[in-house]
């Protein structure tokens, strides 16, 4: 897309450098441990060592006999507010403090509030707690069993089954499969798996008793929505609520639910009419808050002899944990899983997931994905060179033969999504260009010959993002529109206030650059506000790809409002017809007289220093809540090449290329760095990361010794670049990328590792692919020497 | 997080002298690091409690002990202890089957078997860890036990020394990173 503005007023498309990088690379942000408040005191959590266990009772005396104990709350002096519970995201209730048992390990037991961080952890030490343990129940696939343990005793229907949902015509693809010549099954795990941001949650609540009003400094990833639900669940009048959501240094979908810490830190403020502050430990985070996937999929599909897919079946089972605080909107239990159709044309499909109960964290949440879209796009990844493999046709021809036309857009899905725009084999190609793919499978061919392992993995994956469509998109009832107010002061200057907020997405450099976009005024003239609830317009905040979709596109919507009235003041000025102007970005000027013009400075400062044309008001903004009319498609092609030492199991990504198309692009280098740390994040999963659980409950990923973090040195080199689909129906034809890369690439990776063992008979390898998976095989195959 | 770990060594002392020692919890629990019977319940069975530190994890064990077996003839003895940590931190059992053996020298080749079974944070630590551990006390037992071996019979009971921390901890990582192949 070529440039509009010149990189000075660094509109769309410049690579402008990100405006709050210069505060971070100084350590000067501002994360909500950095809020220190006269008179502050501090929070320590007392955790269930159990999976599941009764609780007998809780001693608190010899923790509140430690000088500088200030208080420790359990369970049941939260049950005497009715605060003992909470409602989660998704329909379900989830335990603040426990009361009766425990059903997880590191769940919230107790609360303890100090004059400083470490008489408080030291004073949690000394809660003692009695329990009796309970059978545990660790495997999803037995939850349902009759001999397994019922674990929410508090819920009406005694079963651990959580909710069934599907969607597609079954008879049909029952038939498809019936008459199909060539069949393929995939059984695949999306395992257990966290966000792991480099902060923590925590909260500082700082009730007042003096005006009355609770200001809650909270790693939110959507302020206003927990305001409101602080509001509905704690009783307090909204207005009396001011959720400051500072610099949140990193997200990924594991900040968008409530956790009992902060209902703990709100309750011990309004006890105790001090600050209080609560910051979790790195092992907390990984342990008690929302985790990501746990999902236990089948996918069948069904050909051809030709390659020609005809129906795909998929059977999913969901573990939830021991609540279900899965952070997606209302109506989609399974999240918007059913996008895993993908880039290919089906006639059918049919989908189903259950999601059960199991001693867990609860969770999940949407890890840098639209909900449940990763979980779909590996899933049908895996499935295309399944079937590549029964049909022994190369899994790039099998893709190109069966992708979505150009011209069938826009596509209905057989699972009712409509695909706004599209055009995959482009992408497709970029790719194969780029990495010289004819050249590699030759090289294969010969390594082979010779006994090494080398492997190609493709995948072309599909995006849902920017939710949503409020007639069918809510979370918690809220609907899911976004706003932007945008104020232009009498100099030309502007601020642009956001219901979202930035977790490191560089919003305070991408919506200047879309006010520069659409008004002329410079990037860097634009300061960009979130996160404050008191100073910004109502919003359901940043995830599932859908600031860019959603507030984005209000940001152009508010700013057009205001070029609107811009246009009317000119034509004031220049005394002539509205429809004499012509308005380039930053001026209108009368047709046939460049000369005569002003620009949207002199304008902004007419706005509040002349007198207006009749009936006007004086000043100059807007605000804008945008209500997409659909959601948006981006896609790509990533190729992985791997090679594996025999010897040790051990993979090296040679080569990594990612095509991105996310329509039209606000800032190329915002974006590649998106790309870059979604690259290396789903090259964790793909390899190093998993939260998991022995046989009695006990967590196995509980810190960053167990579940790992790839640094510089695990990170293969990334070599990427883009084709521009623009989506017809967003403001300014964009599509929003920052979680492609997390959804494109884990199938990608294990594509290539699963081709470079193809010829042993190897289908399917279940992530993590950790060295000692690979060297079990290879041993098996009698390749170890 | 269930293991079983397996441990063998040998001792001067012939088999009757041994099984004497090995046969007597208040004399053999003397011998673990960091253990003590407080109680006696029954003819079969012990309370008692067992501290382990490792790293930032401290972890008091209160529980019983029970002889499920007791084999003169044969010189084996099963013991099965369990215990939760005081302050409600997890919990430990512990599976153990000890069996002598005479040496052809005179002396006797004693044998453990034990399923140890590990809830709670010190389970978090993941297996490495615990085996680690679990060498590091075995090493201690092993010593305090020939040392018991040695005292005249009607000497007074020395209390094993609660197992120093960071010894402990430092021993175990020693052994993580200079383990045999």
């Amino acid at each position: 897309m070529a440039c509009r503005t010149s990189p000075e007023v660094g509109g769309m498309g410049h690579p402008i450098k990100r405006k709050e990088d210069l505060r971070f690379i100084q350590g000067k942000g501002n994360y909500v441990d950095d809020v220190h408040l006269p008179d502050m005191v501090y929070g320590s959590m007392v955790r269930s060592p159990y999976a599941h266990a009764r609780l007998k009772s809780v001693h608190t005396e010899k923790a509140m006999q430690l000088p500088g104990v200030l208080a420790v709350i359990t369970g049941e002096d939260l049950a005497k507010s009715n605060l003992a519970w909470m409602p989660t995201l998704f329909h379900d209730k989830q335990m603040v403090l426990a009361t009766g048992k425990v059903l997880f390990q590191s769940q919230e037991v107790a609360f303890v509030v100090a004059e400083d961080q470490y008489t408080a952890a030291d004073a949690a030490e000394l809660v003692e707690v009695e329990y009796e343990e309970l059978p545990v129940l660790v495997d999803p696939h037995k939850a349902l069993d009759p001999a397994s343990p019922i674990l929410r005793e508090d819920r009406e229907e005694k079963s651990n089954h959580i909710f069934h949902w599907e969607v597609g015509d079954k008879p049909a693809t029952d038939k498809a499969f019936n008459d199909a010549v060539v069949r393929v099954k995939v059984d695949a795990v999306f395992q257990r798996c966290h966000p792991a941001p480099l902060e923590t949650c925590g909260c500082v609540a700082d009730f007042n008793a003096a005006t009355g009003r609770l200001t809650l400094y909270l790693t939110s990833q959507a302020p206003h929505a927990h305001r409101t639900l602080f509001s509905l669940v704690g009783g307090i009048p909204e207005n009396n609520i001011r959720v400051i959501s500072p610099d949140i240094g990193g997200g990924f979908g594991n900040k968008v639910p409530i956790y009992p810490g902060y209902v703990c830190a709100v309750a011990a403020s309004l006890t105790l009419h001090r600050p209080v502050k609560w910051i979790e430990t790195r092992s907390e985070n990984l342990q008690s808050t929302g985790f990501a996937r746990d999902y236990h999929m089948t996918a069948e599909l069904a050909a051809g002899r030709d390659g020609k897919f005809q129906a795909l079946r998929v059977e999913t089972l969901a573990d939830h944990g021991a609540f279900n605080a899965a952070a997606q909107p209302s109506k989609f239990p399974a999240g918007l899983f059913s996008i895993c159709t993908g880039a290919y044309d089906f006639s059918t499909a049919f989908c189903e997931v259950d999601g059960v109960y199991t001693n867990k964290a609860p969770g999940g949440i949407a890890y840098r994905c639209s909900f449940r879209v990763t979980e779909a796009a590996y899933l049908i990844e895996r499935a295309v060179d399944v079937m590549a493999q029964e049909l022994k046709v190369d899994p790039v021809e099998l893709r190109r033969k069966n992708f979505i036309p150009p011209q069938k857009f826009p596509y209905k899905s057989p699972l009712g999504w409509t695909y706004d725009s599209g055009n995959y084999d482009p992408a497709m190609k970029l790719a194969l260009d780029m990495i010289g793919y004819d050249e590699l499978r030759r090289e294969q061919q010969e390594k082979r010959k010779k006994g090494e392992l080398m492997g190609i993995g493709i995948s072309s994956f599909v995006e849902v993002v920017g939710a949503g469509p409020a007639h069918t998109f809510d979370i918690a009832g809220i609907k899911m529109f976004d706003s932007s107010e945008i104020r232009v002061h009498p100099t030309g200057k502007a601020i642009c206030r956001m219901g979202t907020k930035s977790q490191g997405q560089g919003h305070e450099t991408t919506y200047a650059q879309i006010v520069a976009e659409e008004l002329g005024i410079p990037a860097s003239d634009v300061t960009v506000e979130e996160g404050d609830t008191d100073t910004a317009p109502y919003g359901l905040g940043t995830y599932a790809s859908r600031s860019t979709p959603v507030s984005g596109a209000a940001t152009a919507m508010a700013a057009r409002k205001i070029r609107e009235k811009a246009k009317k003041i000119a034509a004031h000025l220049l005394e002539c017809s509205e429809d004499d102007l012509d308005w380039e970005p930053g001026k209108f000027s009368v047709k046939g007289a460049p000369g005569k013009a002003k620009t949207i400075q002199e304008i902004a400062f007419a706005a509040y220093t002349t007198v207006m044309p009749a009936g006007m008001e004086g000043g100059l903004e807007a605000v804008d809540y945008y209500d997409p009319p659909n959601l948006t498609f981006p896609f790509g092609t990533y190729i992985c090449v791997v090679d594996i030492d025999k010897g040790t199991g051990e993979i090296k990504v040679r080569r990594f290329v990612a095509v991105d198309d996310c329509g039209n692009i606000i800032n190329p280098m915002i974006v590649d760095g998106q790309i870059h740390g979604g690259l290396t994040e789903g090259f964790a999963i793909a390899f190093m990361q998993e939260i998991g659980y022995d046989e009695n409950g006990n967590v196995q990923g509980g810190t960053f010794m167990d579940y790992l973090l790839p640094t510089a040195v695990e990170t293969p080199h990334w070599e990427t670049d883009k084709t521009c689909t623009p989506s017809p129906h967003h403001p300014f034809g964009a599509k929003g990328v920052g979680e492609s890369p997390n959804v494109g690439s884990p199938a990608a990776f294990v594509n290539a590792v699963v081709d470079a063992l193809s010829h042993l008979g190897v289908k399917h390898i279940d992530m993590p692919i950790a060295p000692w998976k690979v060297w079990n095989i290879l041993n098996e195959k009698g390749m170890v020497h | 997080m269930a293991m079983q770990i397996e441990k063998t060594f040998q001792v001067k002392e012939p088999i009757e002298k041994v099984w004497s020692l090995l046969s007597d919890p208040r004399r053999v629990a003397a011998c673990v690091p960091g253990a003590k019977i407080t109680e006696q319940v029954d003819e079969k069975t012990y309370k008692g409690t067992i501290s382990v530190k490792v790293g930032p994890s401290a972890t008091d064990y209160k529980g019983e002990l029970e002889i499920v077996r007791l084999d003169a003839a044969n010189h084996e003895i099963e013991i099965l202890g369990k215990g939760q940590d005081v302050r409600g931190r997890g919990s430990a059992s512990m599976k153990m089957t000890g069996k002598l053996r005479s040496l052809e020298d005179g002396g006797t080749e004693v044998k453990s078997i034990s399923e140890v079974n590990v809830v709670g944070i010190l389970a978090q630590m993941g297996s490495r860890m615990i085996n680690e551990v679990s060498n590091v006390m075995f090493g201690e037992f092993t010593r305090n036990f020939q040392a018991h071996l040695q005292q005249p019979g009607d000497a007074p009971e020395a209390e094993a020394k609660p197992i120093s921390a960071a010894s402990l901890a430092w021993a175990a990582a020693k052994g993580a990173f200079h383990r045999n192949p």
